[in-house]
């Protein structure tokens, strides 16, 4: 039984400082104006849009202040969108700072929640979980083992934080709803991450050898399905990502951006030799531009109805060129 | 260097032809690509270079397309040839010159999908990954897939062994039984010869860690006279599961062993001699 939306009242959004986060927080309050949004980040915030019934605080996850606006504010629902991202060049020089964020800080967040009667839990993990791999069966269902950081120790914590996560989800499962969403690559003007940046930066690297198929969701469609999980999706994990597919190579064409076409094997070997971030671009990407990853996201769209997705992926891709 | 053979071959698809039977794929498919890598674009331009080898070099016949409606199957075939040329060939049949084109989608060894330029390049013509999972995504796709039950086994064989049918595995038939897909028995007649003298040292393949190792004196496949025969198709039959025992499964997979037998032993009474050309002989 999932939870009426007229009996939230409070809800938190960590990693408010974050893009998608802002856009959530901004059609929540909108959509539900009797719902009082506070969002926390360590990061400093800046919200381009001001809105009456949402609050935001600077601060880190781990200090006791943090269990106090728990205290005091009385969520309902807690919507953890602060994972620390893996896009850096270099993501195994903060590998450590990372699995104490994003495990530990998530054990902190759903513990508190708890504590505290949060009614309902909403996390964000990733597709990354699964691993960009040449044996990926095209449509990778839930059930799927997480088999990311097998090649890539520095995607350990990424792992390790959807299995957190998802263990803590079904133990708790009586007393607190959660949902786990694992999005395909979210792209939109906001976004920051590794694929989206992939996408807008010129002159990067891509496979004269490989061409795989990706899916994108939009930023806006994702705050939306944000959104409807906190509505009406009840307790699982849940993959996320539109119908539609497109190879690489295409959606490099849509944004039109000048590439280097490099045989991505000479390139791999090249990186792992001179031991150095190349292009701002971290080394397991590598991998996600050459071997598929494609989603099955069946079990979510059973709760979002037809025509959902507002934007279609050429759409999506064709509004990064407006930056 | 395909395409400069392909040249030398002389021979082009008609162009008509393939318009419509591109005009038809694209109504399958919309977006020019779909989520197993299938690119129409290049598939056309594969297929437009293939097409001389196919019709003047390996001069393909094919027998029984009456048999092939505008439905998915599970379509599956004898293994032979050393390399999965075979395979390539009854792809262009289904897709050229069948009354319902698809794009019938070969399943291909786990390692072919980590091969630089040539995963893709297999990908984007229609090819994909031999995996349980993926099979049955396609099925419930209404997607048309070719499966080689015999396995390595079939395609890396000795000379001595050519023709020699061997026994099929068991998976694709529980696949048809989940998703309810008719199977369609396929003999291809022909490609044993494409490499005549073959060894396989199998001790230094598994050494090696290689499905096999064919050692034969010619690189090049030789231009031995394909015929595809094509049987009726196998319907799912009734009261089976696919958690039904191995026994209750076995006397269908023996079905339809002993009919792919059948059109391989007819079309080896029927076959051409190695110099054969298609134009003295046409397909029925």
């Amino acid at each position: 039984m999932t939870l009426e939306m007229k009996d939230i009242s409070s809800v938190l959004i960590i990693g408010i400082a974050g893009g998608l986060a802002k856009i959530t927080a901004g059609l929540l309050a909108k959509k539900y104006p009797h719902i009082k949004v506070t969002g926390v980040d360590s990061r400093p915030i800046k919200l381009e849009v001001q809105t009456e019934n949402i609050r935001t605080v600077q601060m880190k996850y781990t200090r006791g202040n943090f269990e106090r606006i728990f205290r005091e504010k009385k969520f309902d629902a807690v919507l953890h969108l602060g994972r620390m991202s893996h896009a850096d060049a270099n993501p195994m020089g903060n590998l450590e700072k990372r699995l104490d964020l994003n495990v530990m800080g998530t054990k902190r967040i759903m513990d508190l929640a708890l504590r505290f009667g949060v009614k309902k839990n909403i996390i964000m993990s990733t597709y990354h979980v699964y691993g960009a791999l040449s044996d990926n069966p095209v449509f990778i269902n839930e059930e799927a083992p997480l088999r990311a950081s097998i090649k890539y120790p520095e995607l350990r914590d990424v792992v390790e934080m959807d299995l957190f996560a998802t263990n803590w989800m079904w133990k708790n499962q009586s007393d607190i709803e959660t949902v786990v969403l694992r999005p395909c690559s979210i792209i939109g003007p906001n976004i920051r991450n590794s694929m989206c940046l992939y996408l807008i930066s010129p002159y990067t690297p891509i496979g004269a050898d490989f061409n795989p198929m990706f899916q994108f969701i939009h930023e806006y469609d994702m705050a939306n399905i944000i959104i409807r999980s906190l509505e009406a999706v009840p307790t699982g994990i849940y993959n996320v990502a539109p119908n539609e597919v497109i190879s690489i190579k295409e959606a490099k064409k849509v944004i039109g951006l000048p590439t280097i076409p490099v045989p991505l094997i000479f390139l791999e070997q090249t990186v792992k030799m001179l031991n150095f971030p190349f292009w701002k671009f971290p080394r397991y990407l590598l991998d996600y531009i050459k071997f598929a990853c494609i989603i099955d996201s069946k079990s979510i769209q059973e709760y979002l109805g037809d025509d959902f997705f507002r934007f279609s992926t050429r759409e999506a891709l064709e509004l990064l060129k407006l930056e | 260097m395909l395409e400069f053979l392909s040249e030398k071959l002389r021979v082009k698809p008609p162009k008509e032809e393939l318009d419509r039977i591109f005009e038809h794929l694209r109504k399958i498919y919309p977006e020019g690509e779909d989520p197993w890598g299938l690119s129409l674009r290049k598939a056309r331009k594969n297929m437009e270079m293939i097409w001389p080898f196919y019709k003047n070099y390996f001069k393909v016949r094919v027998f029984g397309k009456e048999n092939v409606q505008d439905e998915p199957y599970l379509v599956v075939s004898n293994h032979s040839g050393q390399i999965a040329i075979d395979g390539m060939l009854i792809c262009i049949a289904f897709c050229m010159e069948m009354e319902s084109p698809r794009v019938l989608r070969p399943m291909v060894e786990r390692f072919v999908t980590s091969l630089p330029f040539f995963g893709t390049w297999a990908a984007e013509g229609g090819a994909v990954l031999g995996d349980r999972q993926n099979c049955i995504n396609l099925l419930e796709a209404k997607q048309s897939v070719l499966v080689f039950p015999e396995g390595v086994r079939g395609v890396a064989k000795n000379t001595a062994d050519f023709y020699k049918l061997q026994k099929f595995t068991r998976g694709f038939f529980r696949m048809a039984l989940q998703t309810g897909t008719k199977m369609l028995p396929i003999a291809v007649v022909g490609a044993e010869e494409f490499y005549p003298f073959v060894y396989h040292p199998r001790k230094l393949a598994k050494f090696l860690g290689l499905p096999a190792l064919p050692l034969t004196p010619s690189l090049i496949p030789m231009p031995s006279p394909v015929d595809i025969y094509i049987g009726k198709p196998y319907d799912v039959p009734e009261g089976l599961t696919p958690e039904s025992s191995d026994s209750e499964i076995d006397i269908h997979i023996k079905a339809l062993e002993s009919e792919v037998r059948r059109l391989t032993e007819e079309g080896l009474k029927k076959r051409r001699s190695f110099w054969a050309n298609v134009n003295e002989e046409e397909s029925e």
